[in-house]
């Protein structure tokens, strides 16, 4: 399962931790990556109309890139700067979307769908078997001491300001939503766009559009190389929180809580991915401590239930979430 | 897409191709057993307004599909102002200056009016990611133009009131004008109309013809239409082309084609007019 | 007409030229690159590993050709793709470890509780779910979400109740079979042919019998059958009752051949998808042969590379169905 917290959850669930300002620190970063990851779902299938079973993949892309590009392998000792990486992580994830697009975005629908999530899994499956590149099932770690550096600096500042004791992983917290809240400030400019007009349209009516002079597929293109690039970026907080790249972290679970977390926001509105996430994550999270005579493993099958019945039910009684409308959830069949 | 001409300027241009703005030789689409355009020859002269009609069934349709793009063709070949264009992209053929409309209107119904409006307008430096970013500022004029553009020639059609409204509230005739006018925000040199009239009351329909007179008048737009309305046929067309089940069968002036035999067998054979004492037609429609 | 600007229709090249012919039948030009794929790998492997390879692939091939032939027919019907379909094997499968391990009775008990109780899951759920979302003009984007909400409703439910512990049917997995110099499990061997019997089965039922017609017919065209006369909801409801049931044997098969977990069902749905779609996505028929084709072709993969590939290998098949040709071998064909 994935949504792993970086400590070990077996003996998380006490009471003790639903006060423990690490773990909600650490739940914190989660929805924040999760926003930065659903944003490019929204951009996909709020605003263009193109269902992207895939995120998961353009995140292990942009993870895995970083790692193996910083680290050289599970063998290896340092390649390329860490900071230098992460642009190059962007551009090979980019390059994978547009892989993926080009010859899967004729598709209808439902077929892209199958397409971008067989892309994902085989992504995942790549990386579990090359294990001379990408570690197998052992994974990567040794990445993050750049990030490491900068994350006690930023502690310094926030000491100096007079907080002697934030949870370790404060700066992170601070860093990504920070990123968040930049990205989504700028997909909501770039909708207000000329550009952001054809891509409305070419969601509402493809060929309205194509008949107007509008290259309706290649603004699709675009709309999967933003979200390839949202993708990977998440893909680098994930690999930062945990410290640590395994394939087990880019299941298909990720996209189908990205989707989740989209529709409670609602389709077409950045913001209630936020929102979303927000939610969702807390709520998850929290469902750890109500005091069940359960086992630990019923415990975590009971919340996947839950997501379950919450994305039929958003489906069957408010498709368009909580802060969409309702028009915007029927795509052209 | 082209610059604006005037009649006088298409009168003085050199005659390419005879002055055809469209010509199309034997085009063929089939689906699966059923060939729906059969070998369809024809051409149009530029600054001409054609009228397209034939039983149902005919390839009408399907022929304006070809030639723009939206369907790939199974044979023949076509060119636009002398360029080729059977079997590019619709989107491409659009550019070039040879705009459709649909038969079903495609107002995007969960976009403004305006939206609808500005969408259509060439040159757009801020429809490129890389325009917004290099240019900022030749968008935001370029997106002032076209918004003075838009409200102009929404006002011909009477439909500047509505400019905030989302198109999906407009009546069934106002979307058509709509399509119509923001075809026309492309500055095209040749409309393709699938059935303008459909729908529209005669008031409305009267302002469309005008309007399409002006153009021709104007700026030296070419017109090519399928309708169905014969008295909008013969009293406004300079031309009629007549298919019949995928084929060409008749051309020429609305009188000569009216009087035409074989146009007045396609008709009876489909069932559409019967005449005292001729047997009922077998149903030809496809 | 002059045709002054227009480009002659010219004479089409030997690559063009064949690929007209590729296009015109399909299954031919299937057929032939699955020999080439067969005598290259005798060449290189000897016929007896690609023999053995085969009949092993065929046990798992005739596992996907069942839940293919289910997914698809919901497909022809429906226009769902469900992708809790999956999660229908998983079910069949630890009702069958109910019935077979949990209560110590024959496995062949087991195995028709699977059917019947997947069939019934089907229909529950076309009642409570599918069927009122159709009703109300549920879009694509919607009824695909559902889907996946109910994949893990029902995956999560199994581990909820069974936990992530990795069971076993009671079934002899020691003992082989010597068919013409070639080793097989007998429980793998079993499988095929029950696989084979029951795919047989359903193929004529499609075809002879009167359920089979109305279930194409709906297939062709649900709003014409509808005005035909047919009674549409009995029909859906059976279409349910085959995809649940066959869904269900295919995750008994599944679990005889390997063993069962929770994610059993969704690891097994992509190769499933791979199948509908290689054999023409609402073909039955193109279904059972897409199924049985890929299951050896990936047995196959493995006398070239690494066994650990093998997943990864179906997964590169699917994305060059969909990119080649979406429509699959039998695609167009028929509906059903």
């Amino acid at each position: 399962m994935t949504g792993a917290l970086p400590f070990d959850p077996v003996f998380a669930v006490t009471f003790e931790s639903f006060t423990d300002p690490e773990f909600w620190t650490s739940v914190g970063i989660l929805a924040g990556t999760y926003v930065i990851l659903t944003l490019g779902l929204q951009m996909n299938v709020g605003y263009t109309g193109i269902i992207n079973f895939g995120q998961a993949g353009f995140m292990a892309i942009g993870a895995y890139s970083m790692a193996v590009l910083t680290t050289g392998g599970p063998e290896g000792d340092g390649l390329i700067n860490f900071w230098l990486s992460l642009p190059l992580s962007v551009l090979i994830t980019v390059a994978f979307g547009l892989l993926v697009g080009l010859p899967s975005l004729r598709l209808r629908a439902d077929y892209f769908a199958i397409a971008t999530i067989a892309f994902a899994e085989a992504v995942r499956l790549f990386a579990l078997n090359a294990r001379s590149l990408t570690g197998g099932n052992q994974g990567l770690f040794g990445f993050a001491t750049d990030w490491d550096s900068v994350s006690s600096t930023i502690e310094g500042w926030i000491n100096s300001i007079g907080w002697s004791d934030p949870p370790t992983l404060f700066p992170l917290l601070l860093v990504v939503w920070i990123v968040a809240v930049i990205l989504t400030v700028v997909l909501r400019l770039l909708q207000n766009t000329p550009w952001g007009r054809v891509l409305r349209a070419v969601r509402e009516d493809e060929d309205a559009a194509r008949a107007l002079g509008k290259n309706a597929f290649a603004y699709k293109l675009q709309s999967l190389a933003i979200a390839a690039t949202l993708g990977a970026i998440a893909g680098w907080f994930l690999a930062i929180n945990l410290n640590f790249v395994n394939p087990t972290e880019f299941e298909p679970i990720v996209t189908f809580v990205g989707f989740g977390i989209l529709i409670l926001g609602g389709l077409a509105s950045y913001w209630g991915v936020t929102f979303g996430a927000i939610v969702f994550w807390f709520l998850f999270e929290g469902l750890r401590f109500i005091d069940l005579p359960l086992e630990e493993v019923q415990i975590a099958s009971l919340r996947y239930v839950i997501v379950g019945l919450v994305l039929i039910l958003l489906m069957a009684f408010r498709p368009q979430g909580l802060f969409g409308k309702r028009e915007e959830m029927v795509l052209g069949d | 897409m082209a610059t604006e001409t005037t009649a006088a300027t298409v009168a003085a241009a050199p005659r390419r191709n005879g002055g055809r703005i469209l010509e199309a030789a034997e085009v063929v689409k089939h689906f699966g057993g059923i060939f729906a355009v059969d070998g369809t020859s024809l051409d149009v002269r530029e600054g001409s307004i054609t009228a397209l009609i034939g039983p149902n069934g005919a390839g009408k349709t399907t022929f304006f599909n070809v030639i723009t793009g939206f369907y790939r063709p199974d044979g023949g070949a076509a060119s636009f102002a002398g360029s080729p264009i059977l079997g590019r992209a619709p989107h491409a053929i659009a550019r070039m200056g040879m705009v459709r409309t649909f038969q079903i209107t495609k107002a995007l119904a969960r976009m403004p009016v305006i939206d609808n409006m500005m969408l259509a307008a060439p040159d757009q430096p801020g429809e490129r990611i890389v325009g917004l970013l290099t240019r900022p500022g030749a968008s935001r004029r370029r997106e002032k133009e076209i918004r003075g553009q838009a409200m102009e020639l929404l006002s011909v059609f009477n439909l500047e009131p509505l400019a905030d409204e989302y198109a999906g509230t407009l009546s069934g005739g106002q979307r058509k004008l709509l399509e119509l006018a923001r075809a026309l925000m492309t500055r095209p040199r040749m409309l393709l109309l699938d059935e303008p009239m459909a729908g529209i009351n005669p008031t409305l329909g009267r302002r469309l013809l005008d309007h399409m007179q002006r153009l021709r008048a104007e700026e030296g737009v070419t017109f090519l239409f399928i309708e169905h309305d014969m008295e909008v046929v013969m009293n406004h067309a300079d031309r009629v082309i007549v298919m019949a089940e995928g084929r060409v069968i008749a051309d020429g002036t609305p009188e000569k084609v009216r009087t035409d035999r074989r146009v007045i067998d396609a008709y009876l054979g489909s069932g559409t007019v019967r005449e005292a004492g001729a047997p009922e037609g077998g149903a030809d429609g496809l | 007409m002059e045709a002054g600007a227009l480009t002659p229709r010219r004479a089409l090249t030997p690559v063009e030229r064949l690929r007209e012919a590729a296009n015109r039948r399909p299954a031919a030009a299937a057929a032939v690159i699955l020999g080439v794929i067969v005598v290259v790998l005798v060449a290189s492997q000897g016929l007896h590993d690609v023999a053995q390879t085969g009949l092993t692939g065929l046990s798992l091939g005739a596992v996907y050709a069942l839940g293919a032939v289910g997914l698809t027919l919901v497909y022809a019907i429906l226009r769902l793709v469900n992708f809790a379909h999956g999660d229908f094997l998983t079910f069949g499968a630890y009702m069958a470890y109910l019935v077979n391990v949990t209560w110590g009775m024959p496995l062949i008990l087991g195995i028709f509780f699977a059917m019947a109780t997947t069939a019934l899951l089907g229909i529950f759920l076309e009642r409570v779910m599918w069927g009122p979302m159709r009703a109300r003009g549920a879009g694509v984007l919607q009824l695909i979400l559902m889907s996946l909400g109910l994949a893990l409703v029902i995956r999560y439910v199994i581990q909820y109740i069974w936990s992530t512990e990795i069971r076993f049917l009671d079934v002899d997995v020691t003992s082989t079979v010597n068919i013409l110099g070639l080793q097989i499990g007998q429980t793998k061997l079993i499988v095929i042919g029950v696989g084979v019997v029951v795919l047989m089965a359903t193929g004529l039922m499609l075809r002879y019998a009167l359920l089979g017609k109305r279930m194409r017919a709906l297939a062709d065209n649900l709003e014409l059958a509808e005005t035909a006369g047919i009674d549409t909801s009995r029909v859906i409801l059976w279409t349910w009752i085959f995809a649940g049931g066959l869904a269900g044997l295919a995750g008994v098969m599944a679990a005889e051949v390997t063993d069962i977990r929770p994610e059993l069902g969704f690891t097994l749905l992509l190769p499933i998808f791979a199948a509908v779609l290689l054999g023409g996505i609402g073909d039955a028929f193109g279904a059972l042969a897409g199924g049985l084709v890929l299951g050896v072709v990936i047995e196959w993969s493995t006398l070239l590379i690494d066994a650990r590939w093998k997943t990864f290998i179906g997964f590169v098949i699917l994305i060059l169905v969909l990119l080649i040709r979406p429509q699959g071998i039998f695609g167009r064909a028929r509906s059903i």
